[in-house]
């Protein structure tokens, strides 16, 4: 009864997460309010642009404290994020395997979050670009290929010149990837999705062999027919002279991609620093 | 126009909820709300729910199967409940973020028909806990149009970093261009004594290369931006001047843009933008000072009445001995 009282006061004092039970949820400070609400405005963010946000958010709101570990900082917030159904995910991208955030809801989600950006005849043609995306076999749907859905898309009657902006809203939102006159998924698209394409697509989506996940890009065995990220590909196969396929045993064909971690760290910091000198000169 | 912080914040509720007499000890636990932990912890521990614990010994005794079976059901029963009222709270949570991205005022027809459904009786309540998951989590205030309009929008507890902070970028995020858009006609606004018309913004923004029509890469239609969005989104208002023949109309800032911006900073704005100070302008300066000291008292006596809403809410259950859970 006694702890009854005390913990009641508490409660009435300042809302506290931090009460019994065997889940204790993590406490929130303007640290971490200032750094999700970021990260939902940028959607989605590279490891080493995630760690930059941290500090800028300890610079901000408590200049003394120790930055704490990225991953127990974001354990803590997912752990009070956890009653709100959304948590912190982490990903990588599908082309080198770079490790990136995005706040994704837990529950499955249609194309909701874009919803608030994009009119409906924007968002039909997104559905349309997303599903030449996920039949293609190479991951890719041609510019050429969504513009001549243009006609059957719902809502406003909408010309190609228009959806040729569109989709590069598309890509500046970060919901698509172009190269070369075609489109992919960004990495926040399928974090984001990853859950609404496997209950809207079924049949036509593709699984990678080694974690599991949805795959849009990837390597394929010519007999067996599993996929891989590339990422996952040399994670599997790194330093192995005969590749071999851990399905049906055959010889992977393909190139066996070689990622430096080293490398992408200098990457990372060299970015880092390049931006703030940019922003120190004026 | 400018929103008062104590007509804003929300109606806190006290022990009010339904009078029935079989899910006392549920009502009493959901009304408590406003520093309640989110749903783990309800559900753990039934026990430590003293006011249902109190109800139930009152009408079976728990030491009898039937009893013990009763008491469980109706255990079971309240924590669906509970979970129910958890899960639509999170989606109304996240209802508002998404919705506020846009701007526009959310009205409480829009969340009992997206979100909350049939439990549009317990609309007070909801509303205060996804309040209180918005501030706490996210650092946004869940504030009202006034007490009569059932109408919401989100204020960031944050403002935007100073321009000689090293990762200004960082908090101007996706929109930074529009709000660009935005400042300038505000600034234009404030500097022509309040409003501006209509032709005097659309000279402004030719001169920018900015057409009504023409589409634009960063702006979309200019003319939908300023005419719809942010007339909706309540950044501007847009109305006919009387008497002016052939007709004008003329913009002022919207209430929105009252909760979001100040006068000072606007003018800052203006005055980094002709490299000069605030101080070139004495009569916008003067007004903006006097707005800045009306800020300020607004937010003190915010903060006061807060404090004494805190006090008298802990004085309140601990009076009725409701436990919040």
């Amino acid at each position: 009864m006694e702890e009854g009282r005390a913990e009641r006061r508490r409660r009435t004092e300042a809302p506290s997460h931090t009460q019994g039970g065997p889940r204790r949820a993590g406490v929130m400070t303007d640290v971490h309010r200032r750094f999700l609400q970021l990260l939902m405005t940028h959607g989605v963010l590279e490891e080493w642009d995630v760690r930059r946000l941290q500090k800028h958010c300890y610079r901000v709101h408590d200049r003394t404290a120790a930055v704490e570990e990225l991953e127990d900082f974001i354990n803590n917030i997912n752990s009070v994020l956890e009653s709100l159904y959304i948590e912190i995910k982490k990903g990588a991208t599908e082309d080198d395997g770079r490790p990136v955030y995005a706040l994704v809801n837990l529950a499955t989600t249609s194309v909701s979050k874009m919803a608030s950006d994009f009119a409906e005849n924007e968002l039909d043609l997104f559905r349309k670009a997303l599903e030449l995306i996920i039949d293609s076999e190479t991951g890719f749907a041609s510019s050429t290929n969504i513009l001549n859905l243009v006609d059957q898309l719902k809502g406003k009657k909408m010309r190609k010149k228009e959806a040729e902006q569109v989709l590069q809203k598309f890509v500046q939102n970060k919901w698509l990837i172009e190269k070369e006159g075609e489109f992919t998924l960004h990495s926040r698209a399928i974090l984001e999705m990853e859950q609404y394409i496997r209950e809207t697509y079924p049949d036509a989506v593709k699984i990678c062999n080694i974690c599991h996940s949805l795959l849009i890009q990837g390597q394929s065995c010519e007999t067996c027919g599993i996929r891989m990220h590339l990422p996952c590909v040399a994670k599997y196969f790194q330093s192995n002279s005969e590749p071999r396929c851990p399905h049906c045993n055959d010889y992977w064909p393909h190139e066996i991609p070689v990622f430096d971690p080293e490398k992408e760290r200098e990457a990372g910091t060299s970015r880092a620093t390049k931006r703030s000198l940019r922003s120190r000169q004026h | 126009m400018l929103q008062k912080p104590e007509s804003g914040a929300l109606p806190i509720p006290q022990a009010e909820g339904e009078k029935d007499g079989d899910r006392d000890g549920e009502t009493q636990a959901l009304t408590a709300s406003q520093n309640e932990v989110p749903s783990p912890f309800l559900q753990e521990s039934p026990k430590e729910d003293l006011g249902a614990r109190k109800e139930e010994g009152a009408t079976e005794s728990a030491l009898t199967p039937k009893g013990s079976r009763t008491l469980a059901a109706k255990a079971l029963a309240r924590r669906r409940a509970y979970r129910r009222l958890d899960r639509t709270v999170a989606e109304l949570v996240q209802f508002l973020l998404v919705k506020d991205k846009k701007k526009s005022p959310i009205t409480r027809s829009e969340m009992v028909k997206y979100v909350i459904g049939d439990l549009k009786d317990l609309f007070p309540e909801i509303i205060a806990r996804a309040a209180e998951h918005l501030r706490y989590v996210f650092g946004f205030e869940l504030k009202q149009f006034g007490r009569k309009h059932h109408t919401y929008i989100l204020v960031n507890k944050f403002k935007p970093l100073e321009e000689e902070e090293e990762v200004e970028e960082e908090d101007l995020g996706g929109d930074g261009p529009r709000l660009g858009l935005l400042i300038m006609i505000l600034g234009l606004i404030y500097m022509k004594g309040n409003s501006a018309r209509e032709t005097q913004v659309w000279e402004m923004l030719r001169r920018l290369g900015v057409r009504p029509s023409k589409y634009h890469f960063l702006f979309g239609y200019p003319k939908r931006l300023i005419m719809e969005d942010f007339v909706q989104q309540r950044y501007l208002n847009y109305r006919q001047v009387p008497h002016t023949n052939p007709p004008e109309c003329e913009f002022s800032w919207g209430p929105r843009s009252n909760l979001e911006i100040s006068k000072m900073k606007v003018l800052g704005f203006v005055a980094k933008l002709h490299k000069k100070e605030p101080q070139h302008w004495p009569v916008q300066y003067r007004e903006a000072l006097a707005d800045e000291a009306d800020r300020a008292r607004a937010k003190a006596r915010a903060e006061a009445s807060m404090r004494a809403r805190a006090r008298a809410r802990a004085r309140a259950t601990d009076r009725a001995g409701i436990y919040p859970w």
